[in-house]
């Protein structure tokens, strides 16, 4: 038994580890981790996902939101955008073909892969848009130098549009779609990456909570597999928001771009062999 | 006037976020310890039978799934120290920590009548429960 737990628990906090640093959650890792070396159903790994995930966001978050690194009224606006878009997925699963939403899925990433290797560092927008100025979507972020770098937002509608999309994936495909709101955060909002990665790993958590209850009811989460796992997310997700302040925004940017790169290639390859 | 009025607007903002910084993680992180909590005697009490658990394990592994119970029978079984009800209560309580957090700031923001930010909240705690009860929202 011993050795089971220890198992799942290194891949759980490694997994929680990366998820919270990166902003994606640990469900991208959770699923084939427990699939290929785990041997697992399918059906378990989606579930105990859904359960790291949650674990991920809510251990991240409560030194992400303490610190400052989480702008909280970012997150409200975009979650009633990602939240439309996983109720239509929910809605739309079963019409139309998971092959094709894959594959555009693992095209987006490439291309934001390609996007992040071309950005050297963030371009703090100091005068935001009209809209998102209404909605007080402003925010402060310590600088390596220890001040206070003050940023503000712009393109609001365009970042919404992409969480609808990113919503979308979430009902259709029942994942945290983390790359694509860091991405939307990111590239289209001008938001620092490391306020993305915080408000996105914040918002993940409420579409993967309501996901989490359906498998839940359904009798889909053993509790043998999921409990290490939330345990060992939970531990890898707590240390890993104590280290993102310190991490290097370059470093941070290539490991992105890594892990965009394995999850296009997952998902083209799921894609295209039809599994 | 405007400019008072600017001013005023962003004071209570900036009271928003700093209440919001305080409570949001107390709240978080009480959550969390009382599942983490709950989850740990769990897998404590199954590691007093390792066989039972191993058997289990491998059981999943073959695409074998127990059938769920009913919320009052995990709680009840987990009232009399059945291990996988207690851990199917720790995995309960840790999927309402996102949920209870929107609410949470639902009620933040209707006792400032930032109604705004009220509509925001809703809508998403609105869409949630519609998601649920589609119950394929990932």
């Amino acid at each position: 038994m011993l050795h089971i737990l220890i198992g799942l628990f290194a891949l759980a906090i490694g997994a929680g580890f990366i998820g919270a640093m990166s902003g994606l959650g640990g469900g991208v890792f959770i699923v084939p981790a427990l699939v290929v070396l785990a041997h697992m159903p399918m059906k378990v790994a989606v579930g105990a996902s859904l359960i790291s995930v949650v674990a991920t966001s809510a251990g991240a978050s409560v030194a992400f939101v303490r610190d400052g690194w989480t702008n909280l009224k970012i997150a409200m606006v975009l979650e009633c955008a990602t939240v439309t878009g996983a109720v239509t997925g929910a809605y739309l699963a079963g019409v139309i073909p998971t092959t094709v939403l894959e594959l555009l899925f693992a095209l987006m990433m490439i291309q934001s892969a390609y996007f992040s290797l071309r950005k050297k560092q963030d371009d703090v927008i100091e005068d935001g848009s009209p809209l998102a100025k209404r909605l007080e979507l402003t925010g402060d972020v310590p600088h390596q130098t220890g001040k206070l770098v003050h940023y503000e937002i712009v393109n609001l509608p365009g970042g919404g549009a992409v969480m609808v999309i990113a919503g979308l994936m979430s009902g259709l495909l029942g994942i945290g779609s983390g790359a694509l709101k860091v991405m939307a955060m990111d590239f289209i909002m001008h938001i620092p990456l490391k306020v993305s990665s915080a408000t996105s790993n914040f918002m993940i958590g409420v579409t993967a909570g309501a996901g989490a209850l359906v498998f839940l009811a359904r009798g889909d989460v053993p509790t043998t597999i999921a409990t290490p796992v939330a345990l060992g997310v939970t531990a890898g997700a707590l240390a890993g928001s104590r280290m993102l302040p310190h991490a290097n925004e370059q470093a941070l940017r290539m490991v992105f771009v890594v892990i965009l790169v394995l999850i296009a290639t997952e998902m083209g390859w799921r894609a295209l062999s039809g599994i | 006037m405007a400019r008072v009025v600017g001013d005023l607007k962003m004071s209570r903002s900036a009271d928003e976020d700093r209440i919001l910084r305080v409570w949001t993680p107390m709240l978080l992180r009480t959550i969390l310890i009382v599942a983490t909590a709950i989850l740990i005697l769990g897998l404590g009490l199954a590691i007093r039978s390792p066989d039972a658990y191993v058997t289990r394990y491998r059981s999943i592994e073959a695409g074998h799934f127990h059938p769920p119970e009913t919320l009052r029978q995990e709680f009840s079984a987990s009232m009399r120290g059945n291990p996988h009800s207690v851990m199917t209560v720790g995995l309960l309580v840790l999927t309402l920590v996102p949920l209870g957090r929107v609410a949470f700031c639902f009620l933040f923001f209707l006792k400032e009548r930032d109604y705004a930010y009220v509509g925001f909240t809703a809508y998403v705690l609105i869409g949630l429960l519609v998601g649920i009860m589609l119950g394929n929202i990932g």
